[in-house]
């Protein structure tokens, strides 16, 4: 008995040993076969035209003035300022979130994901009956005596709507960094003489930047590459590159589209390595954390200065309101109006309907809640050692860690058209083996596609404060005998929880709402989830859509809060 | 049909088993309770080939979404349910995401096509078909018993492979009541759009990835040339036209009131009859008396190993029932003179007076010049 233990254990020691080789090997694999395969066969087209090997199609696009300075000028200038705006709205709700307290503090900040989790249809068309000239924005403007605005089809909305998408994304990486910020360090400062403004910005503030410069660079990169919503909230006067792809995709001109996407990554993938070599260049020797005390949202004193703060919340408040609150409130009030505009519950009668008398080869609501939670869990389950093992690996010194660390962002930069259409080329129809298609479809493919969009969003959680821990914890732990992966899990991980639970939260929230990749895995079979259904019910009347996005969002808002109640029972802080 | 049931049998492995006694007395019966329901039925066939021998034959049926799944009304359903009980065969749809471009994927890398009938065609994805494609993807169909009945003027493939089953009118849908004293109307021409008292009015659809919108730039060709649409769009454009991604986006914002015009289809009363919504919300006008027709067709995949079922399938789509099934069901008008439709039908989806069209040479030799010459006036500007 005891020498099977003995073996055991030597068996498993070793295994612990190699664990992070193991888990890089496994990354790695599920990168390729999902991600740098697929995206492989589309961008292929690029160069390989006809069999032949050229330049052309990319020399046509570098040296095209319409493409160059009309298209991906503008592109890159609408998401400058949506990533200046994103900013802007996120951080003052970083700071609320993260130094005061108040009641329903955490299930807010659960919800600040919804966005994340939203169909870009529906955020369409709740902008629409928000912002439109007879959108409730207006409606209350002029109530209120003051002048109407008049917002859609202007660069103005589709801002707006891409800080709707990205200030809570700001917000949340924010929060995270936050509640890591050592309060002892604070108070060091503070009793050394310095000013609380003082104590901010030489203790809290670099603590920080990190992760404001990392919700800019993802917010930059994927309003680069945005789509729909800008279309539909802004005209093809405002066409971006995405728009493009996406049109000579359908026209199958894949030379010219694959070109184009070529161009789009590298300069988002640009934009990430530059980030990466900031973030390598940031790392201090923190202590892990003990997290600073919140204050009471309400003052406690009646200062000018708490008087101050808080009339800045109320305005803060006022914007929130109407940027978040009224577009989801719109979408609600839509899926409850009737064709004469009396109140109906017929939207969702016909959800029920279509659950009952659905044919097969049409799509139920039920099946795809079911299958947006298991796929939803089951990313949670692939991203997160993903994005550990890549933390790991990325916050080692080595030459062209940068390079490595940018290639793993991949999935963030290249357009989700061209996935789709490498997932459709490369999983779908599969490759010929021996004779034998190897095709990889269905719940665990779709599975597989969004762990692999997921998990950067994990790493880049938990990078930050793992370089921040000092490396001294790591070495003494070892030098008692503890194996690497020995070290992670038990000292470096609890220490950066919060960068965990955010990043599990985000890989949670990218499943759920994911379309691209579904809709192609999906086909054929019942694993569509909820996105793929508000898409299919859409129609003439808004109705059907939009009561299933509300189906959608209630799904969404229910999970997070249930898991941050069962969350809170652990780490305690730093919930979703 | 008998190999891809036996592959599909050798490929669900595991559960063939299970699936043989499940399905056993009624395999081929239509269930929707699980997911897993389709497999069974086509295992249970798939095993009972070689020794009973009373296989039920299966025809594939590849089309677009909202043909079988829209939350107002599709013809889907009861396409199958008749099809089934007059032929001794199950149908089945398959729906992919991208539509035609999937099947064209395919067949350019070399992969196996599992459908035997696409519905769901249009002159675009005919020219597509045959600029990516060498050898055929669809084959040509001759003799059906019913091809006399289509409406000559219908068709739109010079190669006789796709056979018209219903076509739509692309027209300007207006909103009565958003003029001074709720009598706005729209122009009657398309010079009297550019008249400063339409400035932004209209919202249409991006010509590139949306048939309304291409229909509607298609139509502008048509009405002021080669030479002129490009000034007249310039103009358009001066004018304040918005054009947004999709039909959808476009209609939702009309509905909204965001603008008094929009580009759709002259169906569009059928629906808001239905829905009991204000028909003076939803008015029709073509611009210089004209409608851009836009008709779907059908065609038999050249690799289909059902090929008399699938001509019965196609025949079967022009019968008049079938025909004013679809008409009403898809909302759109039949493509046979003899179609069966309720005096109702044409009171509320207007016909143009005079309906126009590209043909297909015309399309294939200049589409894509037209418009990305427009693309690269109007984009960003």
């Amino acid at each position: 008995m005891e020498t099977v233990n003995a073996v055991l254990r030597t068996a498993f020691s070793r295994l612990e040993a190699h664990a992070l080789t193991l888990g890089t090997a496994a990354t790695a694999l599920v990168l390729v076969v999902v991600f740098y395969y697929p995206v492989a066969t589309v961008f292929v087209d690029a160069v390989v035209v006809d069999g032949q090997v050229t330049i052309a199609p990319l020399v046509s696009v570098l040296t095209s003035r319409f493409y160059l300075v009309d298209i991906f000028g503008f592109t890159a200038y609408q998401a400058l300022l949506s990533t200046i705006a994103s900013v802007l709205l996120g951080l003052p709700g970083a700071w609320l979130l993260a130094r005061f307290e108040f009641p329903g503090r955490e299930t807010l900040r659960s919800l600040t994901i919804l966005p994340f989790v939203m169909p870009s249809i529906m955020v369409a068309i709740g902008f629409v009956a928000t912002f439109g000239q007879n959108g409730t924005l207006n409606a209350v403007l002029g109530a209120l005596g003051l002048p109407t605005v008049d917002l859609l089809f202007t660069i103005e909305a589709i801002v707006i709507a891409h800080a709707f998408y990205n200030a809570p994304l700001v917000a949340r990486v924010t929060t995270a960094a936050w509640e890591s910020v050592d309060a002892s360090a604070v108070e060091t400062a503070r009793s050394l003489g310095a000013s609380p403004v003082r104590a901010f910005r030489d203790v809290v503030l670099p603590q920080l930047l990190p992760a404001i410069a990392i919700g800019a660079t993802l917010t930059f990169v994927f309003t680069f590459a945005s789509f729909p919503i800008v279309l539909a909230l802004g005209g093809f006067q405002l066409a971006t590159v995405e728009v493009f792809i996406y049109s000579r995709i359908q026209n199958l001109a894949y030379a010219e589209a694959a070109a184009l996407a070529v161009v789009e990554t590298a300069i988002s993938l640009g934009l990430t390595y530059l980030y990466l070599r900031y973030e390598g260049r940031q790392r201090a020797s923190g202590q892990g954390a003990q997290p600073q005390p919140r204050r009471s949202l309400w003052p406690e004193s009646t200062s000018v200065r708490s008087l101050g703060t808080r009339i800045g919340i109320v305005a803060y408040a006022l914007v929130v309101l109407a940027v978040f609150v009224g577009p989801i409130a719109s979408m609600v009030l839509t899926s409850l109006t009737g064709p004469q505009g009396g109140l109906t519950l017929d939207h969702y009668l016909f959800l029920l309907e279509r659950q009952q008398t659905g044919a097969s080869y049409q799509v139920r609501p039920l099946p795809a809640i079911e299958n947006s939670l298991l796929f939803g869990v089951g990313t949670l389950l692939v991203a997160l050692p993903m994005g550990v093992v890549m933390a790991v690996l990325t916050t080692r010194q080595f030459r062209g860690r940068a390079i490595v660390d940018a290639l793993s962002m991949a999935p963030l930069a290249v357009s989700g058209i061209v996935v789709g259409l490498g997932l459709l080329r490369g999983l779908v129809f599969g490759i010929e083996v021996f004779g034998t298609r190897v095709q990889v479809t269905g719940a665990l493919a779709v599975v597989a596609a969004h762990a692999v969009g997921a998990y950067p969003f994990v790493t880049r959680n938990v990078a930050p404060l793992l370089g921040n821990l000092d490396p001294r914890l790591v070495e003494s732990a070892r030098s008692l005998g503890a194996s690497r992966v020995r070290a992670l899990v038990d000292i470096e991980l609890p220490l950066v929880a919060a960068g965990v639970v955010a990043g599990a939260a985000f890989a949670f929230a990218i499943s759920i709402g994911e379309f691209d990749s579904t809709v192609v895995l999906a086909e054929g079979s019942t694993s569509y989830t909820m996105p793929v259904a508000v898409e299919r019910y859409l129609g003439r009347r808004l109705g059907p859509a939009t009561a299933m996005g509300c189906v959608l969002l209630a799904v969404t808002s229910l999970s997070f809060v249930i898991i941050e109640r069962f969350g809170g029972r652990y780490g305690g802080r730093g919930g979703f | 049909m008998k190999r891809r049931a036996f592959l599909r049998a050798a490929g669900a492995g595991g559960i063939a088993g299970l699936a043989g006694c499940a399905g056993g007395d009624g395999g081929t019966t239509e269930t929707t309770t699980e997911g897993t329901t389709e497999d069974t039925s086509e295992t249970s066939t798939g095993t009972a080939t070689g020794t009973a021998g009373g296989e039920v034959p299966e025809l594939v049926v590849a089309t677009y979404g909202p043909f079988v799944d829209a939350p107002s009304s599709s013809p889907g359903a009861s396409i199958k349910e008749t099809f089934e009980s007059e032929f001794d065969a199950t149908l089945r749809y398959a729906t992919p995401d991208s539509e035609i471009n999937y099947f064209i994927e395919r067949a350019l890398r070399g992969v196996d096509i599992d459908a035997d009938v696409y519905v769901g065609l249009n002159v675009d994805m005919l020219i597509r078909i045959d600029e990516q494609l060498d050898e055929g993807l669809f084959t040509p169909v001759n003799g059906l018993s019913r091809g006399g009945d289509v409406k000559e003027s219908l068709s739109f493939d010079p190669k006789g492979r796709t056979i018209p089953y219903d076509t739509s009118y692309v027209s300007i849908v207006y909103n009565e009541t958003l003029g001074d004293n709720g009598a706005y109307s729209a122009p009657e021409t398309f010079d009297e759009l550019l008249d400063p008292a339409y400035e932004g009015d209209l919202l249409a659809q991006n010509p590139t990835a949306s048939a309304t919108g291409k229909s509607f730039l298609l139509h502008t060709i048509k009405a002021k040339g080669a030479d002129g649409y490009l000034d007249y769009w310039k103009q358009l454009q001066d004018n304040g036209v918005r054009i947004l991604s999709d039909w959808s986006s476009s209609y939702t914002a009309y509905s909204n009131e965001e603008a008094p015009m929009v580009v759709s289809y002259s169906t569009d009363q059928v629906y808001a009859q239905r829905s009991g919504e204000d028909l003076a919300k939803h008015q029709i006008r073509f611009l210089n008396d004209q409608g851009y027709a836009y008709p779907e067709g059908m065609a038999l995949f050249e690799g289909t190993d059902t090929p008399e079922l699938a001509r019965s399938f196609l025949d079967f789509m022009l019968r008049p029932d079938v025909q004013g099934e679809i008409a009403q069901r898809n909302v759109a008008f039949p493509a046979t003179t003899t179609a069966e439709l309720p005096a109702s039908f044409s009171e509320y989806a207007q016909a143009p007076p005079e309906a126009v069209t590209f043909t297909y040479d015309a399309l294939r030799d200049n589409v894509s010049e037209w418009t990305q010459a427009w693309e690269r006036q109007f984009a960003s500007k």
